[in-house]
């Protein structure tokens, strides 16, 4: 085994201008927010982001003018409503968003876990969102070869890197996430590079107490970065609960167009964009 | 004379009455109707359902919503995780029984679009995404769609762009599913040969007439067309105890 444990600022420097990358959690949940902070913080460019229903993590990229690209199945702010800096930036051409559907992303995270080029699912005939699709080169209708069934083959998705908040790890990234795991386990097998910062380490130890717990394998991590409150605003289970009022707050300097004030007081700190290295 | 039943109340207590006791039900993200919905279903008519959670619990002993759908408190005193890739193992097996999708726009087949409105490399609405919708819409026996604001904008003709897919879709297999709408104003569903919509409950306070009005095509009237039953005293204090902030009516606002 090998340590992997490093600090934010290295590992960032995972994550390539232009890099397919895909974060932990969904919506308000275990968001690797910390990390994101830290990408707008050393002015990465033009990523390429997917998730199925990402939320403040994408939005906050996007409005920080980090993204090139976002492939999505929903993108929004649960009950708050629309994600303010894609809506902009979608409707003004600054992004480019190409729609996806949830199983559609989950299922090609799992052909790339399993190493396959695509993997068939059901659903999606009749809609416009299959028909982009095959023509972006993402799904195509294929007849199964043993009953002549109509299935969608999905196309692998190898994110070059995927960042997971969990709750804890070993300096060697073993990691223990707690409660739902969402598909961070898939996009961890799925990804070319696995970053994942933790609240809290731990020993190998206390790892070797309870293998069963250990939700991702010190040999599919590349980095572990000691990061408490690391998915905050966002919730992280067992430690926190989501502070709502600031996504709120978020909300409301977006709807302001007071967004860099939010991101000098909340990202930068008042120390401005870090030169990147 | 009753006090007022609210909207929100109202659509809840008509979404609960889809689900039948022993169906296994999911509900997705950005879903406080859905979440206030499965929960008055178990405590009521359904009390043996299989209770997914969006946020990954089965059977959660749920005592409040949130702002999001997937806060973990909602898996309060789960049996098990269940994650969504599993749950939708299961609609691929024919064996989730009903799901909740909401709707930007609905048209008379019963398409849905939360895409776009407008060109889709250069939208000039650009909507939130479909989610699960068109994966779930043509394999999934019953669809129930919420509405929260029934206009002839929201109800169209035709829908700028299908997320989730109706009854005009080009496989017959596929069409086997039933879809209800459950609205502000009404219970819409496609029970007829054409499959398409018509009014099958209009809520207390409101007439066939007005929904006909704020529906954007020839809305059909099913021949037994009848006020939406009202939830009781019960249902109603269930509802406030489990959302005593109102979350489900953020998205009437």
């Amino acid at each position: 085994m090998k340590k992997v444990l490093t600090g934010l600022q290295e590992a960032a420097g995972f994550v390539d201008d232009g890099a397919l990358i895909t974060f932990g959690g969904a919506t308000f949940q275990r968001a690797p927010m910390e990390f994101v902070r830290e990408l707008v913080r050393q002015g990465k460019k033009e990523l390429n982001l997917i998730d199925r229903e990402p939320a403040m993590d994408f939005d906050l990229l996007i409005g920080a003018g980090c993204v090139a690209k976002v492939r999505a199945g929903m993108l929004a702010f649960e009950v708050f409503g629309m994600a303010p800096n894609f809506r902009k930036k979608s409707e003004k051409g600054e992004i480019i968003t190409k729609e996806g559907a949830c199983q559609p992303i989950i299922a090609g995270f799992r052909a790339a876990a399993m190493g396959l080029p695509s993997i068939p699912i059901k659903g999606m005939l009749g809609s416009d969102l299959l028909t982009i699709s095959e023509v972006v080169g993402s799904q195509k209708e294929v007849k199964d070869p043993f009953t002549g069934e109509t299935m969608i083959a999905v196309r692998a998705i190898e994110p070059d890197v995927a960042i997971i908040h969990a709750q804890k790890a070993d300096e060697y990234g073993n990691v223990r996430i707690e409660g739902p795991l969402y598909e961070d386990v898939i996009k961890a097998k799925a990804a070319k590079k696995v970053v994942v910062t933790v609240e809290e380490l731990i020993s190998n130890s206390e790892i070797r107490k309870m293998p069963e717990a250990t939700t991702i394998p010190h040999f599919i991590v590349d980095a572990v970065v000691e990061t408490p409150k690391g998915a905050y605003p966002c919730s992280c289970f067992n430690y926190y609960d989501a502070d709502y009022d600031h996504i709120k707050e978020y909300l409301r300097a977006a709807a302001k167009d007071q967004f860099d004030e939010y991101l000098d007081q909340y990202v930068y700190m008042g120390m401005g964009r870090r030169v990147s290295t | 004379m009753t006090a007022k039943i609210e909207t929100p109340d109202l659509m809840v207590y008509a979404m609960a009455a889809e689900i039948e006791n022993f169906n296994t039900v999911l509900h997705g993200v950005s879903s406080p109707l859905p979440v206030l919905a499965m929960s008055v279903a178990r405590k009521t008519h359904a009390p043996d359902m299989v209770y997914i959670s969006g946020a990954e619990g089965v059977d959660p002993e749920l005592d409040r919503i949130y702002p999001s759908s997937f806060d973990a408190r909602l898996n309060r005193n789960a049996v098990a995780y269940f994650g969504l890739h599993e749950a939708f193992d299961l609609a691929q097996r024919g064996e989730l029984d009903v799901m909740f999708l909401g709707a930007a726009q609905v048209d008379r087949r019963g398409n849905t679009n939360l895409s776009v409105i407008g060109d889709i490399d250069r939208p000039k609405v650009q909507l939130p995404g479909g989610a699960a919708s068109a994966f779930l819409m043509p394999i999934t026996p019953k669809v129930v769609i919420w509405v929260t604001r029934h206009t002839n904008r929201v109800f169209v003709e035709e829908v700028d762009f299908v997320t989730g897919q109706g009854y005009d879709h080009r496989l017959e297999a596929y069409q086997k599913n039933e879809i209800v709408i459950v609205s502000n104003l009404g219970v819409m569903n496609f029970k007829n040969p054409d499959r398409v919509m018509q009014i099958q409950y209009y809520h207390p306070g409101h007439s066939v007439d007005e929904i006909k009005e704020k529906t954007g095509f020839d809305i059909l009237v099913a021949p037994d067309a009848a006020e939406t039953p009202a939830p009781g005293q019960e249902v109603i204090q269930l509802i406030n105890q489990i959302d005593p902030d109102g979350v489900r009516s953020s998205e009437f606002r």
